[in-house]
């Protein structure tokens, strides 16, 4: 199973002259999972969408750098626009992908059975996808992805709508996805305090350049990260307004036994 | 009716504006026209068809004599009704399943069938627009200068909501695998049957013979 990798990776949008990505590099290796952070505007989403291959080959712009990506899946931050509109039902919108790569009708039933039951909405697959709720319409959407079973996921915002146990699900399914099948993710969040969970790295993108990029103990204990970037976790907040010593715990466990 | 093959409903659709504009007039288009007309009287559109067609029916008649007018507005009717009808009686999803199952690309599938989901889609989110300009305040009831406001709010707002969501839904087909270039598997293929295979030969056969008797007829 193939990774990405990203050099020097420069994107314009159209009708735009400052680059949305300038001079990205980046490596991740099948079983990472790298959390995409950054402030409103710093190219997170950009990055995902040339990963994918739609940036520019939907999206419109230039892109100038190497990309190399294995076959992707992307989930999509607003999930009633990446509804197909041509289901009658639940079951039958997470079997559109699948079916689109002309997988064959036994197997989407094994697909769409499996990522139903992992996303807990089985109960839902007759439902007609408009009446879901945003939480639901996200799982929907992300059972849709993994049943096109990609090498590469690629998450924006993938728990915006969800409730915190929703969101609880989904950073647990991202860790065993990556640990048990190798996948390759990235994911693209605002959500700071799930990150330490999940993530094997962090890249801190700013202006469409990395800033820093580690593990997430590195990156999201940095100072700078607080003045000129989009903050840590709660815990590191309280530790650093506390006054405390360095080095700053990220979670709750961390701050216990450093305390200890 | 609903029931059907896809194919047999678009035939019917399509027969019926083809023999309105020659069979002979006024009967042939009258005809198509109630035929129409019943259709959609079971799936609860004749009023909208009619609401469709009435002002075709008066700017025809400001425009031309009685007898024109009746044919023309007849045979238009008749298409707006077929199209109505269609459009309530045929979900997309049906028809994109019976194209595919019948070996078309899924891309002709999907242009087929978004033409049918645009103006359900398009009602959905004026409703949407005015819901949301009802919630801050402005007035969408009353008397006809207030829905010519309410009007002027909603069609800006339609247009351009409607122009940006092409891109997400380029964006978000893509993510499905619409692009994937291989064959789609049809998940739930609609059963045809020999006698529905028949009749849609007949409305063929009906239509042809039409253009031909229109072409006989005027020589």
């Amino acid at each position: 199973m193939a990774g990405v990798t990203l050099a020097d990776v420069r994107f314009w949008y159209p009708a735009t002259e400052h680059p949305a990505l300038d001079g990205v590099s980046l490596a991740v290796s099948p079983g990472d999972v790298v959390a995409v952070i950054g402030s409103v505007g710093a190219g997170a989403s950009t990055l995902l969408l040339v990963a994918a291959g739609l940036a520019p080959r939907v999206t419109g712009g230039r892109l100038a750098g190497i990309v190399h990506t294995p076959p992707a899946g992307i989930v999509l931050p607003t999930p009633w626009t990446q509804v197909s509109g041509m289901a009658f039902s639940v079951w039958d919108e997470v079997a559109f992908g699948p079916a689109n790569q002309g997988v064959a009708r036994d197997e989407i039933t094994r697909r769409v059975d499996r990522w139903l039951g992992r996303l807990e909405v089985t109960h839902l697959a007759a439902r007609d996808p408009a009446t879901l709720s945003g939480g639901e319409m996200q799982r929907v959407i992300l059972a849709g992805v993994l049943a096109m079973e990609p090498a590469l996921l690629l998450l924006d915002e993938p728990t915006a709508e969800l409730d915190p146990a929703g969101a609880a699900l989904v950073w647990r399914l991202v860790r065993e996805l990556a640990r048990t099948e190798q996948k390759t993710i990235l994911v693209a969040t605002s959500d700071l305090d799930a990150i330490p969970d999940f993530a094997t790295r962090v890249v801190w993108l700013e202006h469409g350049r990395v800033r820093a990029a580690g593990p997430p103990a590195d990156v999201l204990s940095r100072d700078d990260i607080w003045t000129e970037g989009p903050g840590s976790t709660t815990v590191a907040g309280v530790w650093r307004r506390a006054g405390l010593a360095a080095p700053v715990p990220l979670t709750v466990a961390g701050a216990v036994a450093r305390l200890r | 009716m609903s029931g059907r093959h896809p194919f047999t409903l678009l035939a019917l659709a399509a027969a019926l504006p083809a023999l309105a504009w020659t069979l002979p007039a006024p009967w042939g288009p009258a005809g198509t026209f109630a035929v129409a007309l019943m259709l959609c009287l079971p799936a609860r559109v004749a009023r909208t068809a009619l609401f469709t067609a009435a002002p075709f029916w008066l700017f025809l008649f400001l425009l031309h004599d009685r007898v024109t007018a009746v044919t023309i507005a007849l045979r238009l009717s008749t298409m707006i009704a077929s199209f109505v009808w269609l459009v309530a009686i045929l979900p997309p999803a049906r028809l994109v399943e019976a194209l595919v199952a019948a070996g078309y690309s899924v891309h002709f599938a999907f242009l087929f069938a978004a033409t049918l989901s645009a103006v359900p889609a398009l009602r959905a989110r004026a409703q949407r627009i005015v819901d949301a300009q009802r919630c801050r305040g402005l007035a969408t009831r009353g008397g006809p200068l207030n829905r010519l406001r309410a009007l002027r709010a909603l069609a800006l707002p339609l247009v351009l909501s409607a122009l940006h969501e092409v891109d997400e839904r380029a964006l978000a087909l893509e993510t499905r695998g619409l692009s994937a270039g291989a064959r789609r598997t049809p998940l739930a293929p609609p059963p045809d049957s020999a006698a529905e295979r028949v009749v849609r030969w007949a409305l063929v056969a009906g239509c042809v013979a039409g253009v031909v008797g229109r072409v006989l007829w005027r020589v």
